[in-house]
Parts: C-alpha cells; structure tokens; sequence
C-alpha cells in the first residue's frame, strides 16, 4: 500500500494538542488521478502559505526510499477526498 | 420603443397628497408618514454626504460604503462551497443557526459602533458577511480573509459554532486585525493575532451580559462544548485567567518563556490572553471601558506590523495607557501588571 498519513492540526479548538486529535490515513493508488497529482505536487514543491485565522492545516506524511517525509498545508489547498478521511476524536 | 421612467415623489408632492380627501385616511396616513421618512432620508443623505466630503478630503480610503454595516448570511447545506445559498430573511429565519449568526454578527458590529466607534470590520461599512451549516459535521469555524464560516459541530466534541457569542466576536476581530494591525498568523504576530480575538470576543461577550471583569468567567467557548467534552469534564475551548487549565480543550502556557518558535496561535495566545485578563481585573469595572480602549488604540493605531513581538505589542499598551488614561495612572498600572504576570 502506497500510504498517506494525514493529521488535522489547529483551529478553533487547537487540533494537534493534548485533548484533540484528527488523524487517518489513504491508501495513494486509491485517489483519482486529479487527487494524486495534486498531493504529489504538495510535497514536490511544498507551500509557505499560512494558514488563515483558524483554518485547519493538514500534516501529511508519505513514506520514501530516504524515510519519511512530512509536510504542513493548509487546509484550502488539500483535496477534499484527503481531508475526508481523518476522523475528530477527543483522546 | 417605449421607455418606463421612474421618478421619486418629492416631499410637496406627499404633503399634498396626504390632505386629498379622495385618498382613504390609511392612505393619507402613509403619503404623510412617507413625507416625514422621506425627510428623514434626505437629512441622512445630507450628512453622509458630509462625511463622504470630509473623510475624501482626508483620505480616499477611509470613505464608507455604508453608514452602518449590512449583515448577510448563507447556508452552505453542509457543502463546503462558499458562500452558499443566500438567505432571504436571516433575522426572521426558522432555521435557529442563520437566525443566531445574523443576531449576533448584528450585536457585534453594535458592540464595534457603541464602544469603539468602529463603523464594521474595515471602519468603512463593510458588509459582515457568515456562511453556516459549513461542511459535514465540521469541527471549526473560522475567518478566510472575507467573511465568516461556522461549522456545525459533531455534537459530541463541538456544538453548533455560532452558538458561542464569544466564538462570534472572535471571529469577526479576525478581519478588523486584518484592517488594521495586519498582525501574521505564526510564531509570536500568530499568538497576539489569536490573542486579540479571543481578547475582543471576550470583551464582546461580557458587554452583551454588561459584566463587570471581576464577574466575568474569561472563558472561551463555553457554549460550543460537546457531550462528550463535557463528559469528560471540559468546560471551555480556553480560559484567558488560568491558561494552563485542565479543564480546558487546549491548555496553553502561562508565560512568555514558555512559547515556542512555530508553536500554533491557538497556544501562543496564552500568556497575552492572561496579560490582558490580569489587567482587566486589576484595574476594575468593565473591560471595555479603560484597558480594551487601550488594546483597541494599539489594535488601530500602531499601522501595519505583521511580524510584531509580543514585547513590541506590550510596550505600546504601555505607552497608549500613559498617554489615553494619564489621569488615571492605575490603568497604566494594571496593563504593567498584566505584562509582568506573563514575564514580559
């Protein structure tokens, strides 16, 4: 499985904390060919925007020969089928 | 071809009309009562001319397109398309959530008008425009540099987000910072960006319930918690006089040493949150009355500073306290202490 981790971290509630988390993961092979390219396309050049106040930013984090590597985005620029499968859960 | 022009009636047209006895008394009543609004209208006209007049004469950018602020909402229908659907009578509405976000945003900008003389988001009429019922069960709300969007919670973190009145002024200070002190959103320009919304919500909050800041909870988010976050005995999203609560969502530090490089603004707001808590405390009465005067002349004031140091931003309330409450040096005083209490 070509895995991508994804965490929701911020807004209002500050996801990412001690108290709140919003994590799940995506098999890559399973997105549309659209979906793909765009994340591949976030960790080939990955953005400096800042989130807008209190705009969830997304971790995503994707295995390579070299180890993981991770990036942070914000949430407007993250495809809606990647930001659909994380699950907000009180921990 | 033939072309319909329309003519607006002028006012010795209404009063004699309102005298015609061929008219029925109800409808000499309304051409007399059109004849007073229409004067009425004409006298707003003439002093928002004025004003146009001056503000132009100062600046381009200062005239208003509006007198008084339009307030707008639209219903996303748990879609993350904006703005969404527009709704027609928000204030009349049978859907509770557009009802309360047109209330409160409305309160708000009364809130910005009485206490501030703050005319909307841009202090030039700008329309306060909120999408609600935001995506599926959506754990947030937040401002995306022109309007507002509320989710509608899962119930059991979150409830429905324009629930909170606070969570309303929060988000609605977000765009007056962006007009005005332009403050970033990371590291220390993040924290005070989140620090001020949660400082003017609060401040929002207590002027609605006219709330002294002795009896004040300075609780963020009371209203939006969940059933399972009650449950498991979380009372608030932030508590600006004990940041480190733990019975808050997100605890946050109580001091300037303990903020990181990066840290999100949500908890880099916890030492200012405690800063101007202290203060308000200290210095007695209502918050917005001495010491929120002062963070709104540093707000509006200090021109655009997107990377500003938290020790900048204290300072300044130090020297504004000095220079709107020299009479009154205990204001001065009480911002001192708040400062002090954080480590700054």
């Amino acid at each position: 499985m070509d895995r991508l981790d994804i965490e929701r971290v911020g807004g209002q509630g500050g996801f990412g904390g001690p108290n709140l988390k919003s994590e799940g993961h995506v098999d890559r092979a399973r997105l549309s060919a659209t979906d793909r390219a765009a994340v591949e396309a976030l960790f080939a050049r990955p953005p400096t925007d800042t989130p807008k106040p209190d705009e969830f930013s997304y971790r995503l984090t994707r295995q390579t020969p070299s180890g993981p590597q991770t990036i942070q985005v914000p949430e407007r620029l993250v495809p809606a089928a990647v930001r659909s499968v994380v699950k907000d859960e009180l921990r | 071809m033939y072309r319909c022009t329309c003519f607006i009636l002028p006012k010795d047209v209404l009063d004699r009309l309102s005298h015609d006895k061929t008219f029925t008394t109800e409808q000499r009543k309304s051409l007399a009562d059109s004849a007073r609004v229409s004067d009425a209208l004409r006298n707003v006209r003439v002093q928002a001319g004025l004003l146009t007049n001056v503000s132009q004469s100062i600046g381009a950018h200062l005239t208003s397109l509006a007198t008084a602020p339009k307030v707008t909402v639209y219903d996303c229908k748990q879609t993350q398309t904006l703005p969404g659907t527009p709704v027609a009578n928000p204030k009349a509405s049978a859907d509770a959530t557009c009802k309360r976000a047109f209330n409160e945003t409305s309160k708000v900008a009364q809130f910005y008008k009485q206490v501030f003389k703050r005319n909307s988001i841009d202090n030039a009429g700008m329309t306060m425009m909120s999408s609600v019922h935001y995506g599926h069960k959506f754990n947030n709300a937040m401002w995306n540099g022109t309007q507002m969007i509320y989710g509608d919670g899962d119930g059991k973190i979150f409830v429905d987000f324009t629930n909170g009145n606070d969570v309303i002024g929060h988000e609605l200070t977000h765009g007056v910072t962006q007009n005005s002190l332009q403050l970033g959103y990371s590291d220390d320009a993040g924290g005070l960006n989140e620090s001020v919304s949660d400082c003017f919500g609060s401040m929002f909050r207590q002027w609605q319930a006219n709330q002294t800041a002795a009896a004040a909870d300075w609780l963020i988010g009371k209203d939006i918690m969940g059933s399972a976050a009650n449950a498991k005995g979380f009372t608030c999203l932030r508590n600006m006089a004990n940041p480190a609560d733990k019975k808050a969502l997100a605890p946050q530090p109580t001091k300037y040493a303990q903020v990181t490089p990066g840290m999100d603004p949500h908890y880099s707001s916890g030492p200012p949150n405690l800063a101007f808590c202290v203060a308000c405390q200290t210095a007695g009465g209502k918050s917005w009355e001495t010491v929120g005067q002062v963070w709104y002349a540093v707000l509006t004031g200090s021109g655009p500073h997107p990377t500003m140091k938290m020790s900048d931003f204290a300072n300044r309330t130090r020297q504004v306290a000095g220079q709107l409450f020299a009479a009154k040096p205990a204001i001065g005083a009480a911002i001192d202490k708040g400062w002090k209490t954080v480590g700054l």
